[in-house]
C-alpha cells in the first residue's frame, strides 16, 4: 500500500522536554485520519515536522518518500491549515486567493473562488471582519486550492462553535471524497471526527499510544464485565488496556488475539470513543509524579 | 510565481506602513526646507560665507575678524536653538528599525501568519530575501536622502559654530553614516524579531540596542579609527592659537611643561610677549606653567571626515549583514 506519511522513531524536543517521542507510524494514501490527543500530546509537533516547518532532533519523517523539513517540493504536494486557522487579516478573501496564485507552482483559483461563493463568504471584505466559521473555510479553501496529495489539519475547528464545526467538516467531506486525498487532522475533541475518519492515530504524552484503521481497532479490542479479577490471564486476550474494578466486579478494556470465550466475563463491543478514553488513561503518568513528589 | 509574487505580497503587506512612511517623511520635508532656506539666507546676508572663507586663512585683519565674529554670534543666537531639532531627528535610524525592522518576523509569528506563507509553495529563506531585500532598500533610499538633506540643512550651523563636521551630532547626522545606521537598525530589529518573536519586546531590544552600541562605538571607538594626530604649540611668544576654525576634531588637550608632564589639562594658555598675570607674576606662574611650556592637543584632523564617514558606514554595514545572515539562520528553526 501507498504511504503517503512514514516516520520511524520520530522526536522533537524543546530544551529538556520532548514534545514528541518514539513515534513511528505510517499513514495510507487515501485514509481520512484523525489525530487525537489532549492539549500539548505532540499533535502540532507531528503536524509541523509533516509539513516541513520543524526539523526532527531524532528518527525521521517522510512524506510522499522525501523529508519534508525545507523541501518546496513536498510543500506543493502538501495542503495545510495552521491552528486557529491564521490569516493575513486585513487582505479580503480574493486578495488572499490572489496571493496563494502567486506563491504556488500549481494553484486551483477558480475552485477555491467557487467554495468561497458556495459559502456565501463576502469577496471584499477583510477576513479579520469575518466569523470564526467563515475564517475557517477560507483557510481551508486556499488549502485545498493548492490541489493537495496531502491535507493537514491542525485543530481546524477547535474554535468554531458545534454548527459551524458540522458545517466545516461536512464541506471537508465533500472536496476530498472524489480525490482521494489523503486527510490526517488532529482535535482534542473525539466526538468531530468520530463520524468523518476511518483511521485513528491516538498520542498521549508525545508518545503514540494507538494506530491503525477503525475498523480494525474496533474489531480487536472488547470490553469484559466479570466477577473481579485477580489478574489472571484470559483467554483470547493479548493485552488489558485499562481496568476498573468494584467490590465485586471487574471491567476491562482489553486487546484481543482471538475469541475470548471465558463464560465468566461478559463480552462486549466497544466504541471508537472507549477505546480512546482507555489509551488516554492509559498514558504515562509517571513524570508528573515524580515531579510533584508523590507516588503513583 | 517566486520572486514577482512574493515582491506583490510584501507590497501589499506593507503598502499602507510605507504611505504612512512617505507622508511622515513629507512632513518632515515640508518643515526642515522652509527653516533651511530662511537659515541660508541669513547666513547669506550677514556675509558669513565670506568670513568662512577669509577665517581659514592666517593674515586676517583683527577689523574683519571682530565683524565676522559678530555675525557668527548673531546667526548663532537667531538659529542655534535648532541644534536641538537636530539631535531630534538623530533618532530618525532607529524609528525605522522600530516601525519597519522589528515587526518584519515578530509581527508574523506573533499572528501566526508565517505558518501560512511559509506552508505555500516557496521556501522561507527565499520569502525572507526578498522581504529584507525591499525592507533594506526602502531604507536605503531613505538613509540617503535623510543624509543629503541633513548635509545640506545643518551646513551653515555647523559653519556658524566653527566646530567643523567632526562633532558628535552634526557628524552623525549627515554624509554616507546614516546610511549605516539605519540598515543597521532595520537588521537589529530583524533579528530581534527572530529571537523574541512578538512586537514589543522585539521594539524594546532594538531601541536599546540601537541607542547602546550607536553611544558606545561614538564615544569609545570612533575616536581611534585611525591613530590620532598631535600639535603642539609654545605657551610664550605666540598671539594666536594656530588655525582656530579649521574643524579638526580635538580629543584631548592641555598644557605640558618642558619635561611633558601635563600642568594643565583640559586648557590652553598663550602668553602674549611680556603679558603678566593679574597679580603681577610672570604669565601663567600661578597656574603652575614654567619656561618651555607647551600646548598640546590630541586631535583627528578635519580632512579625514569622509574616511571616518566611510569607517563607521562600513562597521555598521557589516554589523547589519551579521545579523541578517544570523536572522536567517533563525528563521529556519521558527515553526
Amino acid at each position: 500500500m501507498d504511504m503517503v506519511l512514514e516516520t520511524d522513531q520520530l522526536g522533537k524536543r524543546y530544551g529538556r522536554n520532548w514534545a514528541l517521542r518514539d513515534c513511528s507510524l505510517h499513514l495510507p494514501a487515501g485514509r481520512i485520519a484523525a489525530l487525537v490527543g489532549p492539549n500539548g500530546a505532540g499533535k502540532s509537533t507531528l503536524l509541523h515536522m509533516a509539513v516541513g516547518l520543524l526539523r526532527p532532533d531524532a528518527g525521521a519523517v517522510r512524506v510522499f518518500d522525501e523529508s519534508p523539513y525545507n523541501n518546496t517540493k513536498v510543500l506543493a504536494e502538501i495542503g495545510f491549515v495552521a491552528q486557529d486557522t491564521p490569516l493575513y487579516r486585513d487582505f479580503t478573501a480574493t486578495e488572499l486567493v490572489t496571493m496563494g496564485g502567486k506563491l504556488n507552482r500549481r494553484w486551483d483559483a477558480a475552485l477555491a473562488r467557487t467554495r468561497l461563493a458556495d459559502l456565501g463568504i463576502p469577496p471584499n471584505k477583510p477576513v479579520g471582519k469575518l466569523s470564526g466559521g467563515q475564517r475557517a473555510q477560507v483557510a481551508l479553501a486556499l488549502a485545498l486550492a493548492k490541489r493537495p496529495r496531502l491535507l493537514l489539519l491542525d485543530e481546524p475547528v477547535a474554535s468554531l462553535d458545534p454548527l459551524a464545526r458540522r458545517e466545516f467538516l461536512q464541506s471537508l467531506m465533500g472536496s476530498v471524497a472524489d480525490d482521494g486525498t489523503t486527510v490526517l487532522l488532529s482535535s482534542h475533541l473525539l466526538a468531530d471526527l468520530e463520524r468523518v475518519c476511518d483511521y485513528l492515530i491516538v498520542l498521549h504524552a508525545a508518545r503514540v499510544q494507538l494506530v491503525g484503521t477503525v475498523d480494525d481497532l474496533v474489531a480487536g479490542h472488547r470490553q469484559l464485565v466479570g466477577p473481579r479479577n485477580g489478574g489472571g490471564p484470559i483467554g483470547g486476550v493479548a493485552a488489558v488496556v485499562r481496568a476498573s474494578h468494584t467490590d465485586r466486579q471487574s471491567t476491562l478494556l482489553v486487546r484481543t488475539d482471538g475469541p475470548v470465550d471465558d463464560s465468566s466475563w461478559t463480552v462486549r463491543e466497544v466504541t471508537l470513543e472507549d477505546l480512546i478514553l482507555a489509551y488516554l488513561a492509559e498514558g504515562d503518568t509517571e513524570a508528573s509524579h515524580a515531579e510533584w513528589g508523590v507516588s503513583a | 510565481m517566486g520572486g514577482v509574487g512574493m515582491i506583490w505580497l510584501a507590497w501589499r503587506q506593507h503598502r499602507k506602513q510605507a504611505l504612512f512612511t512617505l507622508v511622515g517623511f513629507a512632513v518632515l520635508a515640508a518643515l526642515m526646507i522652509p527653516i533651511a532656506l530662511s537659515m541660508r539666507h541669513t547666513f547669506a546676508e550677514l556675509g558669513l560665507p565670506d568670513c568662512v572663507r577669509q577665517m581659514a586663512q592666517a593674515d586676517l585683519s583683527p577689523a574683519t575678524r571682530d565683524t565676522c565674529e559678530a555675525g557668527f554670534h548673531r546667526f548663532t543666537n537667531r538659529y542655534g536653538s535648532l541644534n536641538l531639532v537636530a539631535v531630534l531627528l538623530l533618532i530618525l535610524p532607529m524609528l525605522v528599525g522600530l516601525f519597519w525592522g522589528a515587526p518584519l518576523v515578530a509581527r508574523e509569528v506573533e499572528q501566526g501568519t508565517h505558518r501560512l506563507v511559509w506552508t505555500q509553495g516557496i521556501s522561507r529563506t527565499h520569502w525572507a530575501l526578498v522581504k529584507f531585500g525591499l525592507v533594506g532598500a526602502a531604507a536605503l533610499t531613505a538613509a540617503i536622502g535623510y543624509g543629503l538633506g541633513m548635509s545640506w540643512w545643518v551646513d551653515p550651523l555647523t559653519q556658524a559654530a566653527r566646530q567643523g563636521r567632526f562633532g558628535v551630532i552634526v557628524f552623525d547626522l549627515q554624509g554616507v553614516a546614516p546610511i549605516g545606521y539605519t540598515l543597521f537598525a532595520v537588521a537589529l530589529g530583524i533579528f530581534a524579531g527572530t529571537i523574541w518573536r512578538r512586537m514589543l519586546p522585539a521594539m524594546a531590544v532594538t531601541l536599546v540596542g540601537f541607542a547602546g552600541l550607536r553611544a558606545a562605538l561614538a564615544i569609545l571607538v570612533r575616536p581611534h579609527y585611525l591613530p590620532a594626530h598631535t600639535l603642539t604649540f609654545p605657551v610664550y611668544g605666540s598671539t594666536d592659537e594656530p588655525s582656530m576654525s579649521r574643524g579638526d576634531w580635538v580629543l584631548s588637550s592641555g598644557v605640558r611643561d618642558a619635561a611633558g608632564k601635563m600642568v594643565l589639562p583640559d586648557g590652553g594658555v598663550m602668553c602674549p610677549p611680556g603679558a603678566s598675570n593679574p597679580h603681577g607674576g610672570a604669565c601663567g606662574a600661578d597656574l603652575g606653567i614654567g619656561p618651555g611650556a607647551y600646548n598640546w592637543q590630541l586631535y583627528q584632523p578635519a580632512g579625514r571626515f569622509w574616511l571616518f564617514q566611510g569607517i563607521e558606514t562600513g562597521i555598521f554595514v557589516a554589523l547589519a549583514a551579521l545579523l541578517l545572515y544570523l536572522a536567517i539562520r533563525r528563521i529556519r528553526r521558527i515553526a
